[in-house]
Formats: C-alpha cells, structure tokens, sequence
C-alpha cells in the first residue's frame, strides 16, 4: 500500500519545510541577547541550563544548517552568523578553558565545545587540555547515562580525542538500541531515542550512518509516536522525532511526513517559532521571570529542533537509499 | 452526561454477555454465555440485543474449541441475526459484523442458510493506518485462524500498519482498540518481531483488562496464538 512518490507533492512540501525553516531561524536570529551568555556563565553556581546549553544547541543546529545548505542559500548566511555569533559568546573558545579550569572532570564543556570544534571553529589549547583530563580513569568512568554517554564519546571524536566506533558499545545499554517494544514509549523514552539517533548520525553530518536494523525499526515505529505526540501537543518532541524521521528516511527511502508536518506547523506562533507544548501562554505568565523570558525558554529549544528538522528533511541527497531498504510491505507509512 | 435506562442496561448486558465468553475461553467449564431462549418481554429483547452488539464473538469459545454449541444458545444467537438485518443505509462495520454473525451460524449449524454476499471493502481503500485500525478492532470478531474473508485479505496486506494502530492504541490507552488490534496480529503474517505482542497482550489485559469487552479480545488473542504454535 505505499503509496508512489508524487513529484508534485514532495515539491510543494519541500517549499513548506524550506520557508518554515527560514521563518524559525528569523525569528532565533532576533532573540540572540536570549542566547548570549551572561555574567553566570562561568559562576561555579551558574545554571548551565540557562546559558551553555541553549547556546550549544544553537550552534548545533546552525553548523548543521551550514553544513547542509550551499553558501548562496540565505539559510545558509543566517546559520553561519548564528554560529559565528555564538562563537564569539565563548570568547572564540576561551572560555571553554577557563570552565575547564573550574571544572576540570565535568563534560559539557567538552560536549559544547565540540560543537564549534565540528564546524572548524577550534581553540587547540582547550583541545590539549581536555585530551589530558580524558586519559584518566575517571573521565572514562564518569557516570551517565548510556544516551549522554554516546554524547560524550561523540564530542571527543570531534575534538580528536578518540575514535567513535560504528556501534559503539554504549548503544545495547540505550532505549532505543535496545530495540524495545515500541508500545512502551514515553515522553523520556522519546528524548532518550532521539538523541541516540543524533549522536550516531552526527547531528546530520553523517546522516547514513544509522546500523541498519535501527533504520528498520524506525521506520516501523515513528509514524505511531509521531501521531501520539503530536494529538498530545507535544511540539518539542514531535520536531525531535520529526528529525530523527529525516535521518532514518536517508537510508530507508522513506517519505516526507507530510501530514505529521503539517500538524506541527499549524502550532507555529506569528513569527513562525514553535512552543515546546501546549500549555496555555496565560499559565506560563505564572511562572518565574520576565515575559520575554518566559517565551524565549519556551520556544527556543523547539523553533530550533523544527529548523533542524526541516533542513534535514529538505536536503536528501537524492538516490542514497538503500534499495533493499526502500518501501515497506504492509505500511503506507504516515497519513498523507 | 445523561443516558437513557435502556442503553445502560444494553451496555450491562453486553458485559455480561462478555464475561461469560471470556470465562468460557479461559476454559472454566461450558458457561451458558447465551440467555436462555424465552425470555420473554424486556429482557429478552435486551438478551437478543446484546447478543446482536456482541456479534459473531458470542459463540467463540464453541468455534474455537470445535465443540458444537448448546442448541438453546444457538436459538437465541440465530434470532438475533434474523431479528436485525442491516438497514439499507448501515455502515459497513454493521453490515460486516452481521454477516460475521451469519458466517458462524453456518458453522456451528450447516443447516442453516447460506450467509449473504459479502459486503465490500471499498471504504476502507487508501484508509490511514490510524483508520485502519479502528476499524478493523471494531471487525474484531472477524480475526479467526483459517476463517477467510475480504477484510482479512485486507489485513493481510497492512500488518505494520495494523501494528502501528496497536502501538497508538496502547499510548492512548484506549484498550479495546489495542486489544482488537492485537488479535489481528495474532493472525497476520509479516508483523514485525519488535511489536512484542504477547507482553503487549498482556499488558492490555493489566490495564484494560476488567473491562469485559477487552478481556474478551485479549483472551481469544491468545487461544488464537497459541492454537498458531500448536
């Protein structure tokens, strides 16, 4: 029952996802003071949540924007200031040392820094100080979970560390590696996987380097952890899974979501950014903080995974999925 | 919300009727899952009733375990089947599941007339995965090892899909969907392994379970399967 590619039809997504992607990192670009690091940045009580974190995942989307987009595409432009901007946050990567320095055996540093290290943005002596903390025993031994894990062994491939093997031997200890029933996802389950998909692939860097068998089982399972998360507005993870869908389509063949996509565009805000969940803007007034903090954390992670996603979606190369692979008896896949 | 006295006690019958299918499943002896015939006024046209909205599933465990059925329940199941036809304007899941009814009458009484023509699938054709399996959960009864009919052939066909309407079924928690649909996966081919389906059964069955209507599915799934492996 698959139904046969409409040429028509995957232009008119294509076009969808390509303006959507434009409009959400438009509207990124104009919340960068959001982004900037503060005075907190390297204070030992500093909430890495608030400040490195949103910062690297700005500049992991906007190196693979960059990566994935030719020089002429404004996407491409706007994704490079980004990630130039960022770069510049950390003091062109001093900052990093000096985060080391308080913390030497924590891994984010490393793990954001590595980001920019990805995109040819490096600080060598940062580079040489992290490679001397990773020999020891205890570095190796941090404890974390498996998912986090193949973050770590990701960034210290990046920052020429350590090789990060095909199927490292984290990924059986992970959710989704453990090819578990797929009846049993939930919302933590779904981040887990999502990020093991991520690490693997490289964030889109090597998008066909998923084992086979995890293509396989994706292909088979997203459409019904979309549709759920999606009915339950949960718009954060849905651009998650909506990515991981991407990635998996490079060696499955398998469409655009088109459907799936839709849903997910339809709970865009004005300026084309994406809230994390559903929950009433009124309710977060609630909470702590300015307005405009208020927003900027509860849409910021999502617009970005929505850009991801779409730019994964829109750049397939053509003709790389694995024949054998291709199309799968008895699924029509999603909804279209 | 307000319901009629009626339809609760529709609603209760069916249960009822229910309960006793899955006991008799379980194997607790022959349980009279058919009210007597001659009951007569109110609850005998609710008896027939909810014979009619249990369908073809009210003689399972005498098709399953190929024991010919009580003669008194075959009464009451054969005047429910002629007792509502389908109107001209039914939805096909009613015409369906009447003509299930039909089918099993002739089974466990070839005396009786042939079952009618059956109906087509055609609105099912190009249907989502999502509406797939609603329908097909709701054609439950239809799901039987070596029973052959148009919309099994349809199943056939979709088992990933079937087996994603089941992987949405159990995240929405709506049991008897997830329930219907793990009985057609008991019986088609192609489903992939990683569904899980025997800790998928039995995991409907602990949450959705003391509902009758889902313990039923659940446990016809299972003599299903293991009548497969046998």
């Amino acid at each position: 029952m698959s139904a046969p590619a409409d040429p028509h039809r995957t232009h008119r997504i294509a076009g969808a996802l390509r303006a959507a992607a434009a409009d959400a990192l438009a509207w990124t670009d104009s919340r960068r003071a959001d982004f900037a690091l503060g005075e907190d940045a390297l204070a030992s009580d500093g909430e890495v949540d608030r400040s490195w974190k949103p910062l690297g995942e700005l500049a992991q989307v906007c190196a693979t924007v960059a990566r994935l987009t030719e020089p002429a595409d404004p996407l491409h432009a706007r994704a490079r200031g980004l990630l130039d901007f960022a770069w510049q946050e950390t003091h062109e990567g001093e900052l990093f040392l000096r985060l080391q320095r308080l913390e030497p055996f924590a891994t984010y540093p490393l793990e954001v820094y590595s980001v920019f290290a990805s995109a040819g943005l490096r600080h060598p002596a940062f580079e040489q100080a992290g490679a001397v903390v990773a020999r020891t025993r205890g570095w190796r031994l941090t404890e974390q979970d498996p998912t986090r894990r193949l973050g770590v062994l990701r960034a210290e491939e990046r920052c020429g560390i350590h090789r990060f093997g095909q199927t490292p031997p984290e990924l059986p200890q992970t959710w989704l590696g453990g090819l578990p029933e797929p009846w049993t996802f939930g919302r933590d389950a779904g981040y887990a996987l999502t990020h093991v998909v991520f690490h693997l692939a490289d964030w889109g860097r090597d998008a066909s380097a998923l084992p086979p068998d995890l293509a396989v089982y994706l292909r088979d399972w997203l459409p019904p952890w979309l549709d759920t998360c999606l009915e339950a507005g949960l718009w954060d993870l849905a651009g998650e899974l909506l990515a991981v869908a991407a990635i998996a389509a490079r060696t499955t063949g398998e469409e655009v979501p088109a459907d799936d996509w839709r849903r997910l565009l339809a709970a865009r805000g004005p300026s084309g950014e994406v809230p994390l969940n559903d929950r009433d803007l009124d309710e977060l007034a609630a909470g702590p903080g300015s307005d405009g903090d208020r927003y900027f954390l509860h849409h910021y992670h999502s617009t970005l995974m929505a850009v991801f996603a779409a730019v994964l979606a829109v750049t397939r190369p053509a003709g790389r999925a694995a024949p054998a692979a291709a199309g799968r008896p008895g699924g029509q896949g999603a909804p279209s | 919300m307000e319901q009629s006295g009626t339809s609760t006690r529709l609603q209760a019958a069916v249960q009822d009727l229910a309960s006793g299918v899955v006991s008799a499943l379980r194997g607790g002896g022959h349980a009279h899952v058919v009210p007597p015939v001659g009951t007569d006024g109110e609850a005998g046209d609710l008896a027939l009733a909810a014979v009619r909205v249990l369908g073809a599933d009210a003689l399972l465990p005498g098709l399953l375990s190929r024991t010919p059925p009580d003669p008194a329940e075959l009464a009451v199941f054969r005047k429910a089947v002629e007792a509502y036809p389908p109107r001209g304007d039914a939805a096909p899941t009613v015409r369906w599941s009447h003509w299930a009814m039909a089918r099993t009458l002739r089974r466990a009484d070839p005396s009786s007339a042939e079952p009618p023509h059956e109906p087509d699938t055609a609105w099912l054709d190009g249907a989502t995965w999502q509406v797939l399996t609603h329908q097909l959960a709701v054609l439950a009864p239809l799901a039987l090892p070596g029973e052959d009919c148009a919309v099994s052939r349809l199943a056939a066909g979709r088992p990933v899909d079937v087996a994603r309407g089941f992987v949405r079924a159990v995240r929405r928690r709506d049991w008897r969907q997830a329930a219907g649909a793990g009985r057609w996966l008991t019986l088609l081919p192609g489903v992939p392994d990683t569904v899980g389906l025997d800790t998928g059964l039995d995991f409907v069955e602990l949450m959705g379970g003391q509902d009758p209507l889902v313990a039923l599915q659940v446990q016809a799934a299972r003599r299903m399967r293991t009548g497969a492996r046998g």
